[in-house]
């Protein structure tokens, strides 16, 4: 129960593109194979542990249709993570990233982690986006890339854990204030520090400055 | 115009509101045309103060300019706040109101200004955004009238603003800002403005539960005190209950963010008898419904069943039941812990247990189900508490069936305690007593304690009731057929048909499923007359619902039938029902039950709610029990003659069968006759099977064996190779340690370099007494030259002796150095890398070893054989080492031997120098001129240097 960090993560993307699959399977390790269209968004959490440290994911699984985009971008302000879903099966869901991507930064906090998710990789057959043309967009805009299946489970363990592990580099660089759970990052019961709240951040410069 | 008469109160006088009208007219033209701020800034304010008296007024006429001024005038915070102050006070309708509640059904009232003038405002939709953007102005004066307006344009247009904040961006997320705002007045505003922004729209109840309202709001309470709080906490409390309500996802998020474990503290408030203030009431009894509402029964039962976990394991269930056996606390608040810990523990195995494991703190302690149980048969306990411990017993005994057991054995002659005052002996009281609502609730509550339990449905026909004196005991299922058709012997409190429709509920819950009890029942000859003359009767309304649970007890009655008693097989019942009552007729009846006014609520939720103790008929389970059963009673009564041919179908099946079944026996016989055959297959393996495993067990032992064998070798190996790698040792023990040897080289070296010089100076010596016999044989020849020459002969001659004895020893110490080096690096390679080898090729034969055991024998062979050879080995070189130490014994003579004759050498030449020098002086003396030496010797100093500095390489390369 008890967590070391809290990260709390969104995934976007167009409709249709397995975004609730994927948390389902990560949740649950279940798949849907009926599209239940997402209405507004959907709550979903689960414990992972890094480094020999337990943190707990909260994941907010937003709706990729067009009319509920003013409702999921009360989100992105308060996430440390996003997972950019779209379908290889269709090009069109992969042209709309760059939309998303200028959404999302403009909406969110300057730190926001953002995984490129290449979804449904069990359909090679149906594919029309190669694996190369994910990874340049991604190598392009600065994105942590992988492909995935909901359905195989594939790699869907790896982008919800990798994505942990960048948030979890970028606090130990002293990148995310920690301190500001509008971040989308919290300190867990047994971690934070006695004394003042903040005084994390403030014990660190401390001991820098007594040598 | 109606509401204009309103508005003014009849005191005014026309005259009065004429002079109004004309100022705000004026006022108005002022703010719209006014160049001057401040002259604007005076108008809006005058608006303002006649907002309250000509609201009306102000409304219609200066609405657009308030607006205007909101949109221009905005860096001029004054006026913005006179602005808004004006707008909220035509909008509101608090000063005319007497009793705003939260009640949704109250929220609008009829003759409602403040929603028509809300409607006016929010037709323009930027003026919700222009609202807003306001609210981020920091200054008190704008942002506290701005919370105000909202909450009031909430309230009358909710889903429209709602609709406009949501798409407005970032404009939920920057109302939630609010709950920061340092300044409490806005803090607490805020707080109402969320309530009303959260109702019922379940989009934004979620960006505001993502924002870390529960955080903020928990924070909030435990700051004002919790329980013991103000309003403020009442507010919270609403807005929590806003989010988590029928909201699964923000239900799922609370839980997932450990928060029930922050509501335990809630609860600590057993027996502190700090009085229990109305505020206090009011708080513990929302967060008691906050509770409910994460294990309410209308939630998913994996999401409901989750939080009831945590709700264990952080100690919350403990803190109610405390509650529940504490002294002194309000009804209200006790009814209400009831049906919060029904509901906790409901459908929860572990809960249930628990649960069924407190004990009241009485004296002698009794279980708390006990306890509840009397409330729930004490017609002086308030009505809703009764209902909450009837909820609380059905609960518990919801899907457990431990618990069922537990119950009904309370019950049983066997098991019966005689002393103690049991579940089982209240509910036969309530049963039985003369309060109908204690009859209704008690047989409710044993029929929970049979639903879905076959098992228990026929225990409990073993229990008999002791009656009057002289008269047979009765069994408990005779007893309530004979209240029922006893009818008004009794005098009762309370309604006639309570009672009986509770205890035909009881009878049909008890018949369902469960032929015996069906047998038992008809076993009575005197029961199915009084159900048939019950049905067939024509009585009036109040009488309906109790003809159709007959009729519904008889269908039981025929459906379960086993047809075990002849005069009341299903064929005979349904002969009755047919010429007694009419199919029609009892299908009629039997649709009695659904049709009946309080079915359908009842059949809604599990929890038993009246809105008056009349009401009180229908329980929730029973409605689900009679709708399966409507079904299949009236197929079964209608279909009679159909049955027939069916039945007759299945016999002619049943026939088939019979060739079916004698097919199968002849299978089955085969199958025997297989059995056997493995039988003694399995008889045969398993002999082979201890065969193998005693002659495995011999193996193993015989492993073991080689196995320690292979260890004492291995440690003796080692021993040995100790001996043989760390040459240190053995070289000590035979006094010929490396250091000797190097020590020996150093001297060699030394002598070596003496030697060379010797040599060299002897040459130079040579050439001078060439030289000089070169200037003796230029000069003039006498005896004494050729005497002198003699002599220079025989030293020469002597002195290729002594080189050649020199050359001889050389040649010697080279071989000795050879020796040495070549033993030395024999004894030290002599394991190292040979015993490395054969122990890897040692450590593969012991994995081999383990898979076959007879290759390990032959293995061990070679290991002693090369354990032998290594020995000689080892032998060989102990011996080498001491042939060694020999040389080096011989050598080391040799050296003092070669330094004596050294020194006698050098005795020689100190001669031959006296010699040369009294010579060069007999030269001199003869005039010859004779070179100096102290050149030559100068140089010899730098030869010197250099063989030192060859030493110190060659010990290098010694270590290298
Ligand atoms: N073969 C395959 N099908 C998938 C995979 N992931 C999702 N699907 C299917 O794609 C459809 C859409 O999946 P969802 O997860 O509901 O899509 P979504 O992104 O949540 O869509 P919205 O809620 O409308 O935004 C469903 O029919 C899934 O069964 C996958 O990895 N492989
Ligand atoms: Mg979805």
């Amino acid at each position: 129960m008890a967590y070391a960090y809290l990260f709390k993560y969104i995934i976007i993307g167009d409709t249709g593109v397995g975004k609730s699959c994927l948390l389902l399977q990560f949740t649950d390790k279940r798949f849907q194979p009926v599209h239940d269209l997402t209405i507004g968004v959907e709550f979903g959490a689960r414990m992972i542990t890094i480094d020999g440290k337990q943190i707990k994911l909260q994941i907010w699984d937003t709706a990729g249709q067009e009319s509920f985009r003013s409702i999921t971008r009360s989100y992105y302000r308060g996430a440390a993570g996003a997972l950019l879903v779209y379908d290889i099966t269709r090009r069109d869901t992969f042209n709309h990233l760059t939309t998303w991507l200028e959404d999302a930064r403009q909406h969110s906090n300057s730190n926001m982690v953002i995984m490129l998710i290449a979804n449904k990789s069990d359909l090679e057959s149906r594919r029309e986006v190669k694996k190369e043309e994910g990874e340049a967009f991604a190598r392009e805009h600065g994105l942590i890339f992988m492909e995935t299946s909901a359905k195989t489970a594939s790699n869907v363990e790896e982008a919800f854990i990798n994505t942990a592990k960048e948030i979890y580099e970028k606090i130990q660089e002293g990148v995310f204030d920690i301190n500001n759970e509008a971040n989308g990052i919290k300190i867990g019961p047994q971690h934070s520090t006695p004394g003042s709240p903040g005084s994390h951040l403030g014990g660190q410069q401390a001991g820098g400055g007594c040598c | 115009m109606n509401f204009l008469r309103g508005v003014m109160g009849g005191q005014q006088t026309s005259g009065a509101q004429q002079s109004g009208t004309q100022t705000i007219q004026k006022l108005c033209d002022r703010v719209a045309s006014a160049t001057l701020l401040d002259d604007r800034r005076d108008a809006v304010r005058a608006l303002k103060s006649l907002s309250k008296k000509y609201r009306f007024d102000v409304a219609t006429q200066a609405m657009d300019h308030l607006i205007n001024v909101l949109q221009t005038d905005r860096s001029d915070s004054e006026i913005i706040g006179y602005a808004l102050d004006t707008l909220y006070n035509i909008m509101s309708n608090d000063a005319d109101e007497t009793a705003e509640s939260e009640d949704e059904n109250q929220q609008i009232a009829p003759d409602d200004l403040g929603v028509q003038f809300s409607e006016t405002f929010i037709n323009q939709q930027e003026n919700i955004t222009l609202l807003l953007s306001l609210l981020e102005e920091f200054d008190f004066h704008v942002r506290w009238p701005g919370v105000k307006l909202l909450t009031t344009l909430l309230k009358h247009q909710g889903p429209q603003v709602q609709q406009t904040v949501l798409v407005s961006p970032m404009g939920v997320s920057r109302l939630m800002d609010l709950l920061d705002d340092s300044r409490e007045v806005i803090r607490n505003d805020g707080l109402l403005l969320l309530q009303q922004l959260t109702k019922s729209n379940a989009a934004i109840q979620k960006i505001v539960a993502f924002e870390n309202a529960y955080e903020r709001l928990l924070d909030i309470i435990t700051e004002e005190g919790s329980s013991d709080g103000g309003i403020v906490v009442e507010d919270c409390l609403l807005l929590l209950q806003n989010l988590l309500k029928y909201n699964n996802s923000n239900q799922n998020f609370f839980k997932e963010g450990s928060y029930i474990q922050r509501m335990k503290p809630w609860f600590e408030v057993g027996d502190d008898n700090s009085g229990w203030s109305a505020q206090k009431v009011t708080n513990l009894h929302l967060m008691l419904q906050l509770v409910r509402v994460l294990v309410s029964p209308v939630n998913p039962p994996g999401a409901t069943n989750s939080c009831q976990k945590s709700m264990f394991q952080c100690g919350l269930l403990q803190q109610l039941c405390i509650i529940l056996m504490a002294t002194g606390v309000p009804a209200d608040i006790l009814t209400e812990t009831i049906n919060t810990v029904s509901e906790v523990i409901r459908g929860s195995q572990v809960n249930q247990d628990y649960f069924a494991s407190v004990n009241a703190p009485s004296n002698p302690p009794r279980p708390a189900i006990v306890v509840l149980l009397m409330s729930m048969v004490n017609e002086r306990q308030p009505f809703v508490l009764r209902c909450a411990v009837l909820y609380c017993f059905q609960c518990f005994l919801y899907k457990n069936e431990k618990g069922q057991g537990e119950i009904v054995a309370t019950l049983l002659p066997s098991t019966i305690d005689a002393n103690a005052l049991s579940a089982g002996q209240l509910l036969c009281g309530g049963l039985f007593s003369t309060d109908s609502l204690s009859n209704w609730c008690a047989a409710v509550a044993l029929a929970h304690a049979l639903l879905d339990n076959a098992t228990q449905k026929e225990q409990l026909l073993r229990v008999q009731l002791a009656t009057s004196i002289g008269n047979p005991p009765v069994s408990l299922l005779q007893q309530c057929t004979n209240i029922l058709s006893q009818g008004d012997k009794l005098i009762r409190r309370g309604s006639k048909v309570q009672t009986r429709v509770g205890l035909l509920m009881l009878l049909c819950t008890w018949l369902t499923n469960c032929p015996i009890a069906v047998t038992h029942f008809l076993h009575n000859a005197a029961n199915v007359p009084f159900l048939t003359a019950q049905i067939s009767e024509n009585l009036g309304e109040e009488e309906h619902l109790v003809q159709g649970l007959c009729a519904l007890l008889l269908g039981i009655c025929i459906y379960y039938n086993d047809n075990s008693l002849e005069n009341n097989t299903k064929d005979k019942l349904k002969q009755l029902i047919e010429k007694r009552i009419g199919k029609e007729n009892f299908t009629e009846k039997l649709g009695f039950i659904t049709k009946h006014e309080f079915y359908s609520k009842a059949a809604q939720k599990p929890q038993p709610t009246f809105s008056s103790p009349d009401h009180m008929l229908f329980d929730h389970e029973f409605t689900k029990l009679v709708k399966e059963l409507e079904v299949v009673i009236t197929k079964a009564i209608y279909k009679s003659s159909e049955e027939d041919k069916k039945e007759e179908e299945v016999k002619k099946s049943l026939e088939q069968h019979d060739s079916i079944v004698s097919h199968y026996k002849s299978i089955i016989r085969e199958q025997d006759i297989k059995m056997e055959e493995f039988k003694q297959t399995i008889a045969s393996l398993q002999s082979t099977n201890e065969q193998n495993q005693s002659t495995i067990s011999l193996q193993l032992g015989q492993i073991q064996q080689h196995k320690d064998q292979y260890n004492l070798l291995k440690v003796q190996l080692g021993k040995d190779s100790q001996h043989h790698g760390s040459q240190n040792s053995t070289t000590q023990m035979n006094g010929f340690q490396p250091e000797d040897v190097s020590r020996l080289k150093g001297e060699v070296e030394e002598l070596k370099r003496q030697q060379d010089i010797l040599q060299g100076e002897l040459s130079e010596k040579n050439v001078l007494i060439e030289s000089l016999q070169q200037s003796q044989v230029d000069g003039q020849t006498d005896q004494m030259t050729e005497e002198i020459q003699k002599e220079l002969e025989t030293l020469r001659s002597q002195l290729h002796v002594q080189s050649a004895e020199i050359n001889r020893l050389q040649a010697e110490r080279m071989e000795l150095l050879q020796k040495t080096e070549t033993s030395g690096s024999l004894s030290a390679s002599g394991d190292s890398s040979v015993n490395s080898q054969s122990n890897t090729e040692m450590e593969q034969k012991v994995a081999e070893l383990l898979k076959e055991i007879a290759g390990l024998k032959e293995h061990l062979k070679n290991q002693s054989e090369e354990k032998s050879s290594w020995k000689q080995q080892l032998d060989t070189a102990q011996s080498t080492a001491a042939i060694l130490q020999d040389e080096n014994q011989k050598l080391k003579q040799e050296v003092t031997e070669s330094k004596k004759e050294q020194d006698d050498l050098l005795v020689l030449l100190a001669d031959q120098d006296q010699k040369i020098f009294s010579l060069k002086k007999r030269l001199k003396e003869l005039g010859e001129p004779v070179e100096d030496e102290d050149d030559m010797e100068s140089g010899d100093a730098g030869d010197e240097d250099d063989i030192d500095d060859d030493d110190e390489d060659d010990v290098r390369d010694e270590e290298d």
